[in-house]
């Protein structure tokens, strides 16, 4: 591949996950919203697959967000989308990530004063808090670079 | 008082003809993050810095500046 097509390719790739992250974070809200609907969400009477797939889908975010992402794209385009920039943008959305989890966790501790919660609706909602919040920085910082000034 | 990271990294790629996608690929950077440098969102590492300023066949200071 020329260095060319490299640095297009990743231009590319890179303002395509721009476009797609708060559609990610959009995916992902409604999958909790489906979640969270169920009347009945009782250790035995959880759908088990609506939680694999929540756990399948939480994995792959945080780790394409902990990682350069792109796994399946040769190793000199994954490294030049992950450049300076991608990486503090990164690292920005993880730093969000933590802190709207602490405060999800915060405000679950202070739910459980009022009406019982499950552990697994405890983690289920700090989780997905922090991935989501993530997810949309990131978002919001990739388009912002990508605008041209 | 507030500090910022000012450059004149426009006015000296458009002097030698290059657009940021050229300048990216002499850095070895996307063109979006010279295109944040440039517009000042976003502060460069040293080693970012030096490759700019040797692409731009300019010193560090000539580059970058300090604003009050």
């Amino acid at each position: 591949m020329t260095e060319r097509s490299i640095t297009e390719r990743a231009e590319f790739l890179s303002r395509r996950r721009a476009r797609m992250l708060p559609f990610l974070a959009v995916i992902f809200l409604s999958q909790q919203a489906t979640y969270f609907s169920t009347p009945d969400r009782s250790p035995h009477s959880a759908d088990h697959v609506k939680i694999a797939a929540w756990l399948v889908l939480s994995a792959v975010l945080v780790a394409a967000m902990a990682t350069k992402g792109f796994w399946l794209q040769p190793k000199e385009i994954r490294d030049l989308i992950d450049d300076e920039n991608t990486r503090a943008n990164r690292l920005d959305a993880m730093r969000w990530g933590f802190l709207f989890t602490m405060a999800a966790g915060v405000a679950v501790y202070f739910l459980t004063m009022f009406e019982p919660i499950s552990a697994r609706e405890a983690v289920h909602v700090t989780t997905s808090a922090g991935i989501v919040s993530a997810l949309v920085r990131w978002g919001v910082l990739e388009k912002r670079a990508h605008r041209d000034g | 008082m507030a500090e910022r990271l000012a450059n004149r990294l426009k006015d000296r790629r458009s002097e030698l003809g290059l657009t940021q996608a050229e300048l990216a690929e002499r850095v070895g950077v996307t063109r979006k993050t010279v295109n944040t440098v440039e517009n000042g969102v976003f502060t460069p590492s040293a080693t970012l810095a030096i490759k700019l300023a040797a692409a731009l066949e300019l010193s560090i200071e000539q580059l970058f500046w300090i604003e009050r």
